[in-house]
């Protein structure tokens, strides 16, 4: 158990210095701008090699083209111009203490045409001048990829490899779009990395273990494993290496000496690592970085995450700060260049996707805090040292996530915690620590490692760096399966001619409750079989074509076993769904079992066509099915809304647990929703619950807006759900009015809402899973949707990451206006019309 | 010269309401584009046709497109560097089925909007490969940009 030694936990003598102050400057003043150097490099050595168009592709000749990648990559140490807004150029001092970046653009858009990239070929000639979030592109840029890059991957991107291989017809369901997304054809990501080894013992020690191994193995699929390892880092090796000799020239021509210095002391800490062990928390850091961008060379980053940083960098820290190396204000400068060296790219994201998943960063998580393996408090100075570079940096990548063990953390860890979100609006989330591991243990986890569980891209736990857990494989639009259901195995989005399923029959012949929920499971079931088995097909297709000897080489497991991290080569291995649409459709059944079953006040035929008729006609049946004093809902503290959920997460926890995964393990399940509940919300039409037409969904596990006006009701609802149903990670969303009058009260207040969700006694006293915050008030979001020039970095939560507010779509912006928000001082809810968009 | 006027046509397409032709247009206007890019014909275009057919050279590639009611039915065939359109076709790489004309308009050509955007509006349904579709729609909208639209 580490000491606490900072005596003022807030840090708040410790400020920006100017190096980060400009360098954030420069950060948000920069467009992203598309990359082809890795798209391009890799296609290169994909046709020189003769690698496409074949039946597989081994780890051996992936190794190769990474290695290529990395070698031949420009090692930039400095970048020296970006493009700002209106696509000008601007130039700047860059002085980060990290060089290299994960593209060759100061802040990218790295390219990977094996997945989806080339959804954006039809855009290259306008991405520049597209209205929400444009990329920059250079007419040349844009000729390569069009002549030279994207066509040689038409039949050899994964979505395609797997349609021509297998023909699967549950690629029809998946095309529709309304029913689930799958995000394979996108990535492998959605896990946290090991990056002990390469920290403690550097790549050269692992390169050297792989080459034993390979040498003793008789198992071919091994001996190559074992092959691959060592040609996939000596890349990386050679790509630090190449910084530092750049370095060593550009400090041999700089006139200034404190720049020189500065220069060759990159050049020392790249030529050391990450081949060696770090000596210092700078080469921690530097390693860190380093394994990082060779990783996302290989991993398109969708939710890839970095893990309990404050843990493994700790004892290099705390060396440094005792020999006095470095101060507390020179960790906060280092961490501070770090965090925007992780935001230093920016997903690919075609037009349409914007409005699905608009604003998203790359939802690269860190975690802090909690516990160590024995269950001891973990909370170390390093923690409250990052928490303080997160508040003066405001950056939406990384997304910090802060664990909570109640008991054994301290108060003054959780206030400091609630400060901090207080002072940068929206981070870190919260997570209990007690109901997290007892999630993960109920799904077979050892005790050892569900306490050293590590937060990926929004909010899934998984044991950190040997658990691939792939937490996005599946993102269900639950709302489906309730239309499947109340109209007899068609959806009105794609047409009532049209039989998707198995026809259930028609609601309005049923004669209880127990039987339409008997027809939505039904349903459910449906959706979860197509959608697993097509995640499964997508899963051979990635240990046919895409096998990820960095990952594997950087992960607890696989040099173990001899095996890729795609083929079950991590000590933990799942699959994991994520579920949109579930107070929705909770509130649904809640409607259905009161209104039609219980007081038989409506027929089930009447409420049927009032939804389909958008409520029209029927406007005084929508205002009671959304009144609570009416009609039950789920965050109320009402038992039978509340038992509708439960029985809905329950059920399909059971029915996703009885899939076995590609790699041989078991499914799980999550409620977070990024921005899904807002795109599939556009998509989908009214609902028994009372929401109108294309309305927004809402967020992750949290209750519908507007119809819970009493804080504490609204939290026990919530931590009432048992966490062993949810192990896949769950988002409640609150919003909090920021009382900054009383600070001192306003973190009272703060910290005494998190202690009774954390605390509340369910079954198991376990308490709710996660809990994440909005605290700016609804003028000030009203105004930046007015006026967003004036709020380039107003952070928020949406559902599981951070976004700048201002590169949100209309519909998510709304959606974060209208949710419910509280008065912490009186445990209400402040009402506000709707926001029209 | 046909290349011409069918140019207008399309024009005209683009600024009033979208007929049943724009679809046998938009391919006959890319054919011609092609040509006229390399020399094959004489076109008042063919400056802005510049470097226009590097996007077919080496490119092979069959797509079918229709309406649900095939009322409106037309194939593109790319192959040996040219284009050929034609009428049905079997074997293609990519069919695409549009509940109308403006349907497909929009699917190619719209600023707000894009593939991903017409499925999603359930106006257009494609079978096959999409890479297809997204090298075609990079093409329709190079021309259209080539033409001053």
């Amino acid at each position: 158990m580490a000491q606490i030694t900072i005596k003022d936990l807030s840090l708040k003598d410790c400020n920006l210095t100017e190096r980060a102050t400009e360098l954030k400057k420069a950060y948000f003043r920069a467009m992203p701008e598309v990359c082809v150097e890795r798209s391009g490099l890799i296609t290169r050595f994909h046709l020189e090699n003769n690698l496409l168009n074949k039946d597989r592709i081994s780890i051996l000749d992936k190794a190769r083209a990474y290695r290529f990648v990395l070698e031949n990559r420009a090692p930039i140490v400095w970048h020296k111009r970006s493009y700002q807004k209106g696509m000008t150029p601007f130039e700047f001092k860059d002085n980060s203490f990290f060089a290299g970046s994960t593209t060759s653009k100061f802040k990218g858009v790295p390219l990977y045409p094996e997945f989806l990239a080339l959804t954006l070929w039809p855009e290259l000639l306008g991405i520049s001048d597209r209205a929400r979030n444009p990329f920059y592109l250079g007419k040349e840029d844009a000729e390569d990829l069009n002549l030279k890059i994207f066509p040689h991957w038409m039949e050899n991107n994964l979505l395609e490899l797997a349609r021509k291989k297998y023909h699967p017809p549950e690629m029809k369901i998946l095309e529709r779009l309304v029913f689930f997304l799958a995000s394979k054809p996108n990535c492998i990501s959605h896990t946290i990395p090991d990056f002990s080894k390469a920290i403690n013992k550097g790549l050269r020690a692992v390169i050297d273990e792989a080459k034993e191994k390979g040498a003793k193995a008789t198992d071919a699929a091994k001996k190559e494993f074992y092959a691959a390892i060592p040609e996939a880092l000596e890349g990386i090796i050679a790509y630090s290496k190449n910084l530092a000799k750049k370095a060593k020239e550009m400090a041999d021509n700089e006139p200034d000496p404190t720049t020189k210095k500065e220069l060759l002391d990159i050049a020392e800490v790249n030529n050391r690592v990450p081949e060696l062990p770090a000596r210092s928390f700078r080469e921690g850091l530097t390693t860190i970085w380093l394994c990082w961008t060779a990783i996302h060379l290989e991993n398109p980053n969708v939710g890839l995450s970095l893990g309990r940083l404050d843990q493994i960098l700790y004892d290099l820290y705390r060396k440094d700060i005792d020999n006095k190396v470095i101060t507390i204000d020179q960790a906060i400068e280092l961490i501070s260049c770090l965090w925007l060296k992780i935001g230093d790219h920016v997903p690919t994201i075609p037009d349409a996707g914007e409005q699905l998943f608009g604003g998203t960063g790359s939802n690269q998580a860190i975690t802090i805090g909690g516990v160590d393996k024995e269950g001891k408090d973990a909370v170390n100075d390093l923690s409250y040292v990052m928490l303080r570079a997160t508040e003066l940096m405001r950056l939406r990548d990384p997304n910090l996530n802060a664990r909570y063990y109640h008991g054994i953390n301290s108060d003054k860890y959780l206030r400091r915690l609630c400060e901090v979100n207080v002072n940068t609006g929206a981070t870190p989330a919260i997570h209990n620590d007690k109901a997290v591991i007892h999630a993960l243990t109920k799904k077979g986890d050892k005790l050892e490692h569900a306490r050293d569980y590590g937060v990926i891209g929004c909010v899934e736990p998984n044991s950190n760096g040997r658990h691939y857990g792939s937490t996005a494989s599946i993102l269900l639009n639950l709302t489906s399966a309730l239309e499947l259901a109340l109209f007899n195995g068609r959806h009105r989005h794609t047409g009532m001619e049209l039989v998707i399923s198995k026809e259930t029959g028609n609601p309005a012949s049923f004669a209880s409750f127990d039987e339409f929920k008997k027809a939505f499971e039904e349903q459910a079931r449906f959706l979860i079989d197509q959608s697993t088995k097509l995640n499964n097909i997508f899963g051979r297709i990635h240990q046919e074509f895409y096998p990820t000897p960095i990952l594997s080489a950087l992960f607890e497991g696989p040099m173990d076993k001899g095996r890729d991290i795609i083929q079950g080569g991590a000590v933990i291995n799942s699959s994991a769904a994520t579920i949109i649409g579930l107070a929705d459709v909770a509130d649904s059944l809640s409607a259905i079992e009161k209104v039609v079953f219980e007081e038989k006040s409506c027929s089930f035929e009447k409420l049927i066509d009032a939804v389909n008729k958008n409520f029209e006609g029927s406007e005084a049946l929508q205002k009671r099915l959304m009144n609570p004093d009416k009609t039950p809902k789920y965050g109320n503290d009402d038992k039978l809304a509340d038992a509708n959920v439960k029985w809905i997460v329950k059920t399909l926890d059971r029915a996703f647990g009885e899939k076995e995964s590609y790699r041989g393990s078991k499914y799980r399940v999550g409620y977070w929703t990024m921005t899904n509940h807002a795109g599939f919300g556009r998509l989908m039409k009214a609902l028994p619950s009372g929401r109108k037409d294309r309305e927004n969904f809402t967020s992750g596990i949290t209750p519908v807006s507007a119809v819970t006006p009493v804080l504490t009701k609204s939290l026990n609802s919530v931590a009432k759900q048992p966490p062993e149903y949810l192990s896949g990670g769950v988002a409640l969303n609150l919003k909090y009015t920021p009382e900054t009058g009383d600070m001192e009260k306003m973190l009272d207040n703060f910290a005494a809402s998190v202690k009774g969700f954390v605390d509340y006694g369910n079954g198991n006293g376990t308490g709710g899973m996660e809990i994440q915050f909005n605290v700016t008030t609804h003028d000030t979001f009203v105004d930046a949707v007015k006026h967003p020039e004036k709020y380039p970095e107003l952070l928020v939560r949406v559902s599981g990451y951070t976004a700048y507010f201002k590169d949100l779509n209309p519909q998510m912006q709304k959606e974060i206006i209208d949710r419910t928000e509280y008065l912490l001082s009186k445990g209400n809810y402040v009402y506000y019309e709707p926001f029209n968009l | 010269m046909p290349l011409d006027s069918e140019i207008e046509k399309i024009k005209d397409e683009f600024d009033g309401k979208v007929t049943d032709k724009f679809l046998e247009l938009l391919l006959k206007g890319m054919e011609g584009a092609f040509a006229a890019s390399k020399n094959k014909i004489v076109s008042i275009f063919t400056d802005k046709f510049k470097d226009y057919h590097k996007n077919i050279e080496g490119f092979k590639g069959r797509y079918l497109f229709r309406t649900s009611d095939n009322t409106v039915l037309a194939s593109a065939v790319f192959e040996n560097g040219d284009m050929d359109v034609r009428e049905d076709i079997d074997d293609w790489n990519v069919r695409v089925t549009f509940k109308n004309p403006a349907a497909l308009q929009d699917f190619l050509f719209s600023q707000n909007q894009d593939i991903l955007d017409s499925i999603l509006a359930n106006t257009v349904e494609v079978d096959g490969n999409l890479s297809y579709i997204y090298k075609f729609g990079f093409m329709a909208r190079d021309l259209r940009k080539r033409i001053g639209l």
